[in-house]
């Protein structure tokens, strides 16, 4: 695959201008110094305030060593934080790759209007953070919201749920609203996959007379694997650093049973002013998606190798 | 025909399963689109009434009279805008030189952004309002394209490094061997070729800054400045009943310039995304 053009490229080719090497750095120059100013160097602000108590009435910074790390990791508003981010992360998965995955397949069977409903099934991934909240902040409402008129009319329940209001139940709310948003993900990627599905194999076992449950196990379902399996590392780190859908249905409430860790670091900042413990949480879920984030590069590796046969 | 009877079934139940996704889909934003068109007495009667009773664009008359929400989107245009020419700009030379050129340098950078794509905004929040502050650019449309910029960026590299990994190498050494330079070469033959990719990449841009909530929120503090999304959860007054027909039709004004994006660049979007997301 590593062209002509590459390191090696014939010097007659080079008539005029610059090096390769030096065009590469022009190219990349802009954008990297843009990343290193405003995407990494923020990691070192970071940390340094880290490190400092900032006085709230007169701003002056002290010196505090580890004290916020102490504060944070001891802190039981934290525990409670990272016990409903797990709940979020595995609610918001549950629910998001299956529903991906059977949309993915209901619009790739050929059906009529199957061009169409791809592009309706993915309105949603569309639509801003703060309209899919206000929406179903609307539709949700225990008083006149159409969702318990539907739910009660139809007899499901007896009285209305209020989904967003009841501590018990809010979290959950959540993860459904996130996850109406998020889903088109899981069928944008497969359904790209699926494309490439080699069909002379399901022909064949169908001929072999396999059901078509049989086909989806050991034909469709391994090749979608691998895709699957990297999308649902991709969304695991999201899901666990999603700030807009939980902040924007319930800022975090009633009662602080929707506050997920990324609102916990937004309420340390914007509520209590603790610039420290802020950075101090917010580097620690860094290191935490660093171990994620390495995965991914290992699985995207290793994808790119079998595509390019490396 | 056996076979044709013995499908049917499926059929219908494959057509079944597909609208009961659709209507999932659909009908939530279809309640907003309908809320809009009601008089507010109509939208908090209970039992709801499905279709609106009486047709009215009152909500849409006095959100761009009696609300500043005209300049909220006025100004999220403009940073969405020069947002998504930086970042398709810069994007596209930076993406360039990752795919074609294998030196150390370039790589390490390639890997780096592969690391910004991950980096979640929540994680920034706090040292980047700190550089903006230090930079005197809170409360500056600039200083949110500058974030904007920035955050998007990987995304742009990754998947137009993949895009112009797509092209053939072959084509660009044609065009040198008739003369042309390397640069010259990559404006004339490879970014022609790889314009769904950059169509794809600018829309989700766009999308992405016009949409944006956190730090629009926490950077900008003066009402005429707000973009949308702060703006629009403005219209939510502190007390006192909540305006609903007001802010769907406001949440109606937001989707619309999306919704004609996304239109236009269906074709683009779900192969780049499909093909991007998950492999660069």
């Amino acid at each position: 695959m590593s062209s002509l053009l590459g390191r090696a490229a014939p010097q007659r080719l080079r008539r005029k201008g610059i090096s390769d090497r030096q065009l590469a750095l022009l190219l990349v120059a802009p954008a990297g110094l843009l990343l290193m100013a405003f995407e990494f160097y923020p990691f070192f602000v970071a940390g340094y305030d880290s490190l400092f108590v900032t006085d709230q009435i007169t701003n002056a910074r002290t010196w505090a060593g580890l004290d916020n790390f102490r504060a944070i990791l001891t802190s039981p508003e934290t525990h409670d934080a990272f016990g409903r981010s797990l709940i979020f992360v595995i609610g918001c998965l549950l629910i998001q790759a299956p529903l991906g995955l059977i949309t993915a397949m209901a619009l790739n069977v050929g059906l009529r209007g199957q061009t169409l409903a791809r592009g309706l099934s993915l309105l949603p991934y569309m639509v801003p953070a703060i309209v899919t909240a206000l929406s179903f902040r609307f539709s949700l409402n225990g008083l006149y919201g159409v969702v318990d008129y539907l739910l009660v009319s139809l007899r499901i329940v007896h009285n209305p749920i209020f989904f967003l209001d009841d501590t018990h139940i809010a979290l959950y709310s959540v993860i459904a609203i996130s996850s109406w948003r998020h889903a088109p993900f899981f069928t944008i990627v497969l359904l790209a996959r699926l494309q490439t599905l080699p069909r002379d194999q399901l022909e064949a076992a169908r001929i072999d007379g396999a059901t078509p449950l049989r086909a989806f196990r050991h034909i469709t379902l391994p090749w979608l694997m691998p895709v699957l399996l990297v999308a649902m590392l991709l969304r695991t780190i999201w899901c666990g650093v999603e700030f807009d859908t939980p902040y924007l249905t319930t800022y975090g409430g009633p009662l602080n049973s929707t506050t997920v860790v990324p609102l916990a670091i937004y309420n340390l900042y914007a509520d209590q002013h603790e610039f420290g413990q802020a950075s101090a949480l917010a580097l620690c879920v860094g290191a935490l998606l660093l171990v994620g984030s390495i995965l991914y590069l290992r699985s995207y590796r290793r994808t790119e190798a079998s595509e390019t046969g490396f | 025909m056996n076979l044709r009877i013995r499908l049917r079934p499926t059929r219908a139940l494959q057509y079944l399963l597909m609208l009961g996704l659709l209507a999932l889909n659909v009908l939530p934003l279809a309640w907003i689109a309908i809320t809009s068109l009601k008089t507010d007495v109509e939208i908090v009667q209970y039992p709801p009434t499905i279709l609106p009773a009486h047709v009215t664009l009152a909500n849409f008359v006095e959100l761009f009279t009696a609300t500043l929400y005209g300049r909220y989107m006025l100004n999220s245009a403009f940073v969405a805008t020069i947002s998504t020419i930086v970042v398709v700009g810069l994007g596209m030379f930076a993406a360039y030189a990752f795919a074609r050129f294998r030196f150390r340098l370039i790589n390490v950078l390639g890997e780096l952004s592969l690391f910004a794509y991950m980096v979640p905004s929540i994680l920034l929040l706090v040292p980047l309002l700190r550089i903006m502050f230090v930079l005197q650019l809170d409360n500056n449309s600039w200083g949110l394209i500058l974030i904007y910029s920035t955050l998007l960026l990987p995304f742009a590299l990754w998947t137009l490094r993949s895009y112009f990994q797509g092209v053939a190498v072959e084509l660009e050494e044609a065009a040198m061997v008739d003369g042309c330079t390397r640069f010259g070469a990559f404006l004339r033959v490879v970014v022609p070729q790889a314009v769904p990719g950059l169509i794809a990449t600018a829309i989700f841009t766009f999308n992405a800054s016009w949409s944006e909530f956190l730090f629009a929120s926490t950077l900008l503090t003066s009402p005429d400045r707000l973009t949308i999304s702060p703006g629009l959860l403005l219209l939510l007054p502190a007390t006192g009943l909540i305006r609903w027909g007001l802010i769907m039709a406001a949440a109606i004004a937001m989707i619309l310039p999306l919704l004609v994006l996304f239109i236009v660049g269906q074709r683009q979007l779900v192969e780049t995304w499909g093909e991007g997301a998950v492999k660069g």
